[in-house]
């Protein structure tokens, strides 16, 4: 499959993945039967991984209704497509790719160009992570819960966002990035890197309602 | 700091700055994720930086944490599905009830 240059090919699963795509009771079957073009079997797979690739399109574009289109079309080109699907790597891996390729071209279409993430997409100086040479403060470690952590990712620079869940959260490796954003493997380590830091800042910050309760209380 | 100046500083032994250590954390992030780095300087340098070390810590814990992320939290409305069937009616090989055939 080729999504606007970007090659979607099988690669091999990576030491790993396996545990982050376990094999699902039905699915293989599900696969063939559809590749038949079965509707029921259709109706399966989507059951089956419909939250991961919405959730995966929610977090690249940060938007419902985008997010929505964006799953609709991924499942429609599931459909035109799986019967090149041959099971080298799991299914999820594939579908999450040709999901990813979607949402790229998608940003692309739109105007967000992901060419030269360093120079396009970088955030203005209020956005930048800053750097740490100043005092220790408090540690992160064991204070950060899931919502937290999605809420900090949700509000990240677009460039940012795009990296950190590509890289930290799908586990793509930086050289598979830097195919898909058409940058260098360099870039996509900086912004990896840059992502994190600004995480960090974001939730070393106290949270809005609870700073808000508190100034309430002290009324 | 570019890979010369890294070269030319291992060779000197100098102690490193924060500064100089913190621009080297995205490729010693890549490079090794489940490993300390085999720089001495590096070592030395996140042994005795208590804000460096933090620093390392936290990203590491952020990196840690991103992968529970993974698990899919949020579902698409049924509106989707809807969409996605009108369009695959539309479709030649789509068999609707594969039995009837």
């Amino acid at each position: 499959m080729e999504v606007q240059g970007l090659q979607m090919t099988e690669s091999k699963t990576a030491p790993g993945l396996f545990k982050r795509n376990p094999p699902i009771a039905g699915e293989a079957e599900a696969i063939e039967r559809a590749k038949a073009g079965d509707a029921e079997a259709f109706s399966k797979l989507y059951a089956l991984h419909k939250r991961r690739v919405y959730t995966l399109c929610l977090r690249m574009l940060g938007n419902v209704s985008e997010a929505e289109d964006m799953t609709q079309e991924a499942f429609l080109h599931l459909f035109r497509k799986i019967g090149s699907f041959r099971g080298e790597s799991a299914f999820s891996t594939w579908l999450h790719r040709l999901t990813v390729n979607l949402v790229l071209m998608h940003l692309r279409k739109k105007g967000l160009q992901l060419v030269s993430l360093e120079e396009t997409i970088n955030p203005s100086e209020e956005d930048s992570p800053k750097r740490d040479f100043g005092s220790r403060d408090t540690q992160l470690a064991g204070s950060v819960d899931r919502v937290a952590l999605e809420r900090a990712v949700a509000s990240l620079p677009p460039g940012y966002r795009m990296v950190f869940v590509l890289h930290d959260v799908e586990g793509f490796e930086h050289n598979e990035i830097a195919v898909m954003l058409e940058c260098s493997t360099g870039n996509s380590k900086s912004q990896l890197h840059k992502a994190r830091l600004k995480l960090r800042e974001l939730l070393r910050q106290p949270e809005p309602t609870q700073e808000a309760d508190l100034k309430e209380a002290a009324l | 700091m570019t890979s010369q100046n890294s070269s030319n500083r291992s060779k000197s032994s100098a102690p490193l700055s924060c500064a100089d250590f913190q621009q080297q954390l995205p490729d010693l992030f890549a490079a090794s994720s489940e490993s300390l780095p085999d720089d001495p300087a590096l070592l030395e340098h996140l042994k005795t930086c208590e804000n460096c070390s933090a620093l390392v810590r936290d990203l590491q814990y952020i990196a840690d944490q991103a992968r529970q992320l993974l698990e899919p939290t949020h579902e698409p409305s049924d509106n989707v599905w809807e969409k996605i069937q009108k369009s695959l009616a539309t479709e030649p090989t789509y068999v609707a009830n594969p039995n009837k055939q």
